[in-house]
């Protein structure tokens, strides 16, 4: 029996190969959308190019080389992206600016998604005046234009890449929050959850083993898509000078740097532009990838 | 749908203009039109304007007693005054006022103004008032020593016998601008000698009258006929707030704008590529430095303090990064000035910088932050700083903030190096040994903090040194003491001077006669023609 034969079996022997039975199917689905298959193939070169950084630039992102000959070079063989005012070339700052970027993507997911998700599956749940008061806080929330609330928590803590992630997380919880909660409500009266209910596990237990699980998905569908959202957050408060700090490479700050020159040397702000709109096209596009597998509503 | 052809042919017509060549906007024959960032203005009252756009207002919208030629700063000529006379004693000037000049109300200009402004300005004591009363004028003793002594005629009495030339350069700054003192009357209230209306309106008799300034948006002057000098041939002036120098430049190339106030250095050169434009420019007072906090126990150290100055490529930065906007100047006094030193006795030396650290005790280097305010060419110069003192091991780490979060910072000594940029206030050297040189009290609250304060650098006999040379008449000997003060100054000083700074501002080629001068207030366009 091949492996393929093993996991799509219609009687699967264990809960194991039932499970991976469905993530094979789930992946079948997904690799016949081609756009998706596109966007995933974006955010694992991003991946790659953030880990291999060190092997891949040319040159050193922070250290320039003479400014009297190799400042604002145009795109050429010697650098593929041209150099900016201080020298330094321009393609290896848009692979070291990728970890930042990367960085911030995989923090934001991994501060704001959890966050959301105990207080929209606390709120379903519980209901009441658990749900009353979670809920306008998510509003309070969800009341502010995200990057101005982003702003403000950025200069109450103070610039940098640290401040910037926390910023962006408290931002983008309240959606995840709603979208748990909505789903959470739907789940809450379905027969499984009372026979848990019966069987006497705490609603803590409930919670974290039965009503999560069954959020997450959409949820994951809606942090993927919103990727994008935190990549220009991200970028846009670098542009502001609030982000990451000179001379680290993010590619917000690169933009900043570069609008100077954009009527001369249009490289500098075009590349690193170029870098954010094909990031954050390769997560939109994997993130409409995984909602039409994930969502079973909108599956055809 | 019968209307249909006809809406097609419109919509013809119209995508035909679209793409049809672009007619060149022009400005009106007799209106000047600038752009140029003028967030800067807070108040345009002369008693209370400090800033670099508001200042150069002024000095087109109101007259002081004295000026002095742009080109030559040392040639003093009466303005508002027709004669001035200093008694022997060195304290006593007699002032003389002009006959039959009016203030743009159509008010006659008297003796009586004068004193009211000067009394005013003392009295109000707003940030620039101390140009005025560092020669011992108070709110309580102004009156006494500022006196009227004929309808034309009034005592101007200083504390001590400074040098002439040091008290007529005050005068000529915007705080000592003349003000009409029945027009700001009428709109006294509670005794504010007309402060809070002048802070938005006009009473002077410059060549313009100001006619009206919206915050962040624009402000418009107008030809003053009672005006004693020239008539302009510019009826009005127009100041539009333009922050960014792209735009400005785009505005330029189409003809929207008469002249960009804000030009980037990478921009020159095309700029003066350009047949229908051309650039100017004149060297400015503002002098750009690092001053390194002598709290900083390792920043205290000379040899280190001396390193620093060793690890700023003077010349590239000049050449590259601030190209046309900066000439290398390393004293404090800028080039123009009375005793200005002209030795610019460091370059880039990492060899040397890397022996006097290895004598300090630090031959791998160091961490240090720098506090870096956000815009452009500061960072830009910034970065490139970093990089040439990571070549002896220093770690420099800059701290970006806006102006005012950089300044607080600064002003209360929490800093371990600032780059900062300084403007003289007037155009006597003592105006950048006083807060270069002198630091008559280093504790944290001191009464005056000039820059040496806000680097903690305890220097008693170096404020001695310029104490002696505001008292001293002669000019050769005076410049003499000012060229020995910055010898030492500049090998011994936390102060890495690094440029002076060049204004540069690119105008439509029909454009002529605007004159830049080496201070704000003196930047003119009375004499502009198109």
């Amino acid at each position: 029996m091949s492996t393929r034969e093993w996991l799509l079996t219609e009687q699967p022997a264990s809960r194991r190969q039932a499970r991976a039975g469905q993530a094979y199917r789930t992946w079948i689905a997904f690799r016949q959308n081609r756009l998706a298959m596109f966007g995933l193939g974006i955010v694992l070169v991003l991946v790659l190019v953030a880990l291999l950084a060190p092997w891949l630039a040319p040159q050193d992102p922070i250290v320039g080389g003479s400014l009297r000959t190799e400042r604002l070079l145009p795109p050429s063989w010697q650098h593929l992206m041209g150099t900016d005012d201080q020298a330094r070339d321009i393609l290896s700052r848009i692979i070291y600016g990728s970890r930042i970027t990367l960085l911030v993507v995989a923090l934001v997911a991994v501060i704001a998604t959890p966050i959301g998700l105990l207080v929209g599956t606390t709120a379903g749940y519980y209901g009441g005046w658990v749900d009353t008061v979670l809920m306008r806080i998510t509003d309070i929330f969800l009341a502010f234009p995200r990057l101005i609330l982003a702003l403000a928590f950025v200069a109450a803590l103070g610039p940098g890449i640290e401040n910037a992630i926390i910023a962006i997380a408290i931002t983008s919880w309240p959606p995840y929050a709603r979208l748990a909660r909505a789903e959470t409500l739907t789940i809450r009266a379905a027969d499984h959850i009372d026979a848990i209910r019966l069987q006497g596990a705490h609603s803590a237990r409930i919670i974290w083993g039965h009503v999560v699980p069954l959020c997450l998905s959409s949820v994951i569908v809606r942090v993927t898509l919103d990727m994008a959202g935190i990549i220009l957050t991200a970028a846009g408060l670098g542009f502001l000078g609030l982000g990451a700090q000179p001379p680290q490479p993010e590619w917000g700050a690169m933009i900043a740097g570069g609008r100077r020159f954009i009527l001369d040397h249009w490289w500098v702000a075009t590349m690193p532009g170029l870098a954010i709109f094909v990031v954050s096209l390769g997560f939109n596009f994997l993130g409409d990838g995984l909602r039409d597998v994930l969502d079973p509503k909108a599956r055809k | 749908m019968k209307h249909l052809p006809r809406l097609v042919g419109a919509a013809l017509v119209a995508s035909l203009g679209l793409f049809a060549p672009v007619a060149r906007a022009a400005t009106p024959p007799d209106t000047l039109i600038q752009a140029w960032a003028i967030d800067d203005i807070i108040s345009l009252d002369p008693a209370e304007v400090f800033e670099f756009t508001a200042s150069e207002l002024l000095g087109n919208a109101y007259q002081g007693l004295i000026g002095y030629d742009v080109k030559d700063v040392s040639d003093i000529f009466g303005v508002i005054a027709e004669k001035w006379d200093i008694s022997a004693d060195g304290m006593t000037y007699t002032f003389t006022i002009r006959e039959g000049m009016k203030f743009a109300s159509g008010n006659p200009i008297t003796a009586s103004d004068a004193v009211f402004s000067l009394r005013r300005a003392v009295k109000l004591d707003k940030s620039p008032a101390f140009i005025l009363t560092q020669f011992g004028f108070t709110a309580d003793n102004v009156d006494a020593m500022i006196r009227q002594t004929g309808p034309m005629t009034f005592e101007y009495q200083v504390d001590k016998p400074y040098a002439p030339t040091l008290v007529l350069y005050c005068l000529t700054s915007t705080v000592g601008f003349i003000v009409d003192e029945k027009l700001a009357m009428e709109h006294e209230a509670n005794g504010d000698f007309g402060y809070d209306w002048l802070k938005t309106n006009y009473a002077g008799s410059g060549a313009f009258t100001i006619r009206e300034w919206r915050a962040n948006e624009v402000v418009v002057l107008e030809r003053n006929d009672n005006y004693s000098g020239p008539a302009p041939e510019m009826a009005r002036v127009i100041y539009r707030h333009i922050p960014e120098p792209a735009t400005q430049r785009l505005l330029l190339e189409q003809g929207d704008i008469d002249i960009a106030r804000n030009v980037s250095a990478d921009s020159i050169d095309a700029l003066a590529a350009n047949s229908d434009l051309a650039v100017d420019s004149g060297v400015k007072g503002s002098i750009y430095y690092l001053g390194l906090n002598q709290k900083n126990p390792i920043l205290a150290i000379p040899e280190v303090r001396q390193a620093m100055k060793y690890l700023v490529d003077y010349a590239t930065i000049a050449d590259t990064i601030m190209k046309g906007r900066v000439v290398v100047h390393e004293a404090f006094l800028p080039l123009g000035f009375l005793g200005a030193l002209e030795d610019n006795p460091f370059a880039l030396n990492v060899e040397k910088a890397k022996e006097l650290l290895t004598a300090a005790g630090y031959p791998n280097g160091f961490k240090v932050t720098m506090d870096t305010r956000n815009t452009d060419e500061i960072t830009a110069i910034g970065t490139a700083i970093q990089q040439t003192f990571a070549l002896a091991g220093i770690e420099l780490e800059l701290i970006p903030g806006d102006g005012g979060q950089t300044l607080t910072k600064y002003r209360a000594r929490n800093h371990d190096i600032y780059i900062g940029r300084w403007g003289p206030d007037y155009q006597d050297p003592h105006t950048n040994a006083d807060t270069f040189a002198r630091n008559p009290d280093n504790s944290d609250d001191a009464a005056s903090k000039p820059l040496a304060w806000r680097n903690a650098w305890d220097i008693p006999e170096m404020t001695a040194m310029a104490d002696a040379a505001v008292l001293e008449a002669d000019a050769g000997k005076r410049a003499q003491m000012y060229l020995d003060l910055q010898a030492e100054h500049q090998q011994t000083s936390p102060f890495v001077i690094m440029f002076q700074e060049i204004e540069v501002m690119a105008r439509r080629a029909n454009v002529q006669g605007f004159v830049v001068g080496p201070s704000f207030n003196d930047n003119s366009f009375k004499a502009v023609t198109k």
